[in-house]
């Protein structure tokens, strides 16, 4: 009779919970699709795209946009998962994974009848996510140093490479755990160093050099611990995040596009398929100067509006487009693999 | 003797260089969450609560806080509304598939969170659940489940069957049982478990973050995102009161139960 008793209140148990879990917080439930609902990182990033483009599109389109904050693995992975009915309405993304996206379909074609901002992006931007999307911001991956442990900086990478190898610094280089290293370090210094896409040598011998000299960030922020603790005077690291640690207050941060260009790192927007229409408002706010400019100043980062004119202060700071290398998104995502396989084998950090 | 002296001595250096390895970057975390810089470095320039403030003031914070916090009260409850009656059976049954059964509902402790996220993603997004509280609230108490029936069970095993025996020959009824000899005995089992569950779902990251919208997002979820693109120390100020949580769990579990009953299992 006990062995029933247990066996009824495992059943009644399994039954309450899936009916609660199945049914019981209609309130709680996320109502998709009513809302414009767009994508953002967090803190200032949120912010800025609140002031910036959330603000503009709900004052001229009346509709309301609620702001999501992540990640675009998350996000792609939300569309992946309900095609039909895409949880987020804009994607922010990383270049590869919008170039993922948009071969595997799920997002939409931008044109200028859709979109009469994107006239005034540079046609690169957008053929380089194949046309399902485009670039409205961008930092350059270059050379921050400490000004008060680094009198004369390294003017390029093949400066960069000879110096630590000598011993005269310490680098700190962004892991392979960081996700945009294959672009930002791998390809960046091979193509500076004579190399390209298609060899990569240079870059792996370049390590080999310097490894003694070597520390490695898997974060933006171990990168700024890593100068600001001494155990390291110089690194790849971006412009924009660069700026952002000199206004916070540490002015011993300095920043410098090497002669051969440093990686142009780009940020994507999308729309899904299926996703809400509105979100063509939306992305025509993004895509427009005034805004961008707005944005610029926020965030120190350059931005791809053709019109944008940048404040005096933001001027020095932001690295023209065309100074920088451009990546060649596609076929970096084709070998990625490769090139992550040969750095746990070689460097394994 | 003193070979003896000897050995105790390096014990204790061994227990307190292992406290001081363990502690010292948690430390140093919450040193920093009280910082007057802009910047999260060590030494600390000065001292200030303005990263506790900002806590505060950044909205998403806040929701999410909300979240993380009815989503593991939600995903506690449901664990034991499911983990109490399953330790109960299961502790005692014999058959072959008591086990099997066991095992499956133990399973999520051996298999990488991100996974779990990831495949009930794909799954709760097929029968039209989708990235809402409700998928949270399941894949939460999957993960959470397995504290609930582990520790319940460990307790339940310890308690000699004759005690319930004695009750049923004396008349009471099952219920009457079940309220009154075996809910008390396995009372520090059920806290412990919660305890646990708790923390767990309070804590994780890798099953919330494929569920994130901007009315699910949980507090790991936004600190990640915060922490990405932001470098200021409210994320030391935010982990200094999340740790401060945890402690506070444990004294509270220890007062009421004892620590130490709550984590015996035979």
């Amino acid at each position: 009779m006990t062995t029933f008793t247990r066996r009824r209140l495992l059943k009644s148990g399994a039954m309450a919970g899936t009916a609660l879990a199945l049914g019981g917080f209609p309130r709680l439930v996320n109502a998709q699709g009513a809302p414009l609902n767009v994508t953002a990182f967090g803190g200032v990033w949120e912010q800025a795209v609140r002031d910036c483009f959330v603000a503009p599109f709900q004052a001229k389109t009346g509709a309301t946009a609620t702001v999501s904050l992540g990640g675009p693995p998350q996000w792609l992975a939300q569309v992946e998962a309900n095609p039909e009915k895409p949880p987020v309405d804009v994607l922010i993304m990383t270049p590869d994974l919008a170039l993922t996206a948009a071969k595997a379909g799920l997002m939409d074609d931008f044109t200028v009848e859709k979109l009469p901002n994107l006239a005034q992006i540079p046609q690169v931007f957008t053929d380089s996510v194949i046309g399902k999307g485009t670039v409205f911001d961008y930092g350059v991956a270059g050379i921050t140093y400490n000004k008060e442990t680094v009198a004369e900086p390294p003017k390029s990478f093949a400066e960069f490479v000879d110096r630590v190898a000598d011993g005269e610094f310490i680098a700190s280089l962004p892991s392979i755990a960081y996700a945009v290293t294959p672009i930002m370090l791998i390809w960046a210094m091979a193509e500076a160093l004579g190399g390209g896409v298609d060899n990569v040598d240079p870059f792996f011998d370049a390590v080999a050099r310097m490894k003694d000299n070597l520390v490695f960030w898997g974060g933006p922020n171990d990168f700024f611990n890593h100068l600001a603790s001494g155990e390291a005077e110089l690194g790849i690291y971006f412009d924009g995040r660069t700026w952002n640690h000199y206004d916070e207050g540490a002015t011993w941060m300095g920043f410098i596009n090497p002669e051969e260009g440093g990686s142009l790192n780009a940020v994507a927007v999308q729309k899904p398929v299926n996703a809400n229409p509105l979100a063509w408002d939306y992305l025509n706010e993004v895509l427009d100067a005034e805004n961008q400019t707005k944005f610029a100043e926020i965030m120190n980062y350059g931005v791809t509006n053709e019109e944008v004119v940048y404040s005096e202060k933001l001027k020095p700071r932001i690295t023209p487009w065309q100074n920088a290398a451009f990546p060649p998104y596609e076929q970096i995502a084709e070998v990625r693999n490769e090139w992550v396989d040969r750095w746990n084998r070689e460097i394994g950090m | 003797m003193r070979a003896r002296s000897l050995t105790d001595l390096v014990l204790l250096v061994f227990v307190v260089l292992f406290f001081v390895f363990m502690l010292a970057p948690i430390l140093i975390v919450v040193l920093i969450s009280f910082t007057s810089a802009s910047f999260a470095a060590f030494p600390i320039p000065g001292w200030s609560l303005r990263w506790f403030a900002r806590i505060f003031e950044y909205q998403p914070f806040i929701d999410a806080l909300l979240v993380s916090f009815t989503l593991a009260i939600v995903a506690t409850l449901l664990s034991c509304v499911i983990g109490i009656p399953a330790s109960l059976y299961l502790a005692r049954a014999r058959a072959g598939w008591a086990n099997a059964v066991s095992t499956f509902l133990l399973s999520p402790l051996s298999m990488p969170m991100i996974v779990i996220g990831f495949a009930s993603l794909f799954f709760l997004s097929q029968i039209g659940i989708g990235v809402s509280f409700t998928a949270l609230v399941i894949t939460h108490t999957v993960v959470c489940l397995p504290y609930v029936l582990r520790t319940v069970t460990a307790v339940y095993r310890s308690i000699p069957p004759s005690y319930e025996e004695a009750a049923r020959i004396l008349g009471a009824s099952p219920l009457v049982t079940f309220r009154e000899v075996t809910l008390p005995l396995i009372r520090s089992g059920i806290a412990a478990g919660c305890l646990f569950s708790f923390l767990t779902s309070f804590d994780n990251l890798p099953v919330s973050y494929f569920f994130g919208s901007s009315q699910t997002n949980t507090l790991p979820v936004v600190m990640l995102s915060y922490m990405e693109h932001q470098f200021d120390p409210s994320i030391a100020a935010l982990s200094t009161l999340q740790l401060l949580l945890a402690v506070g769990a444990l004294i509270v579990a220890d007062r009421v139960y004892g620590i130490h009953k709550m984590t015996v299992a035979t």
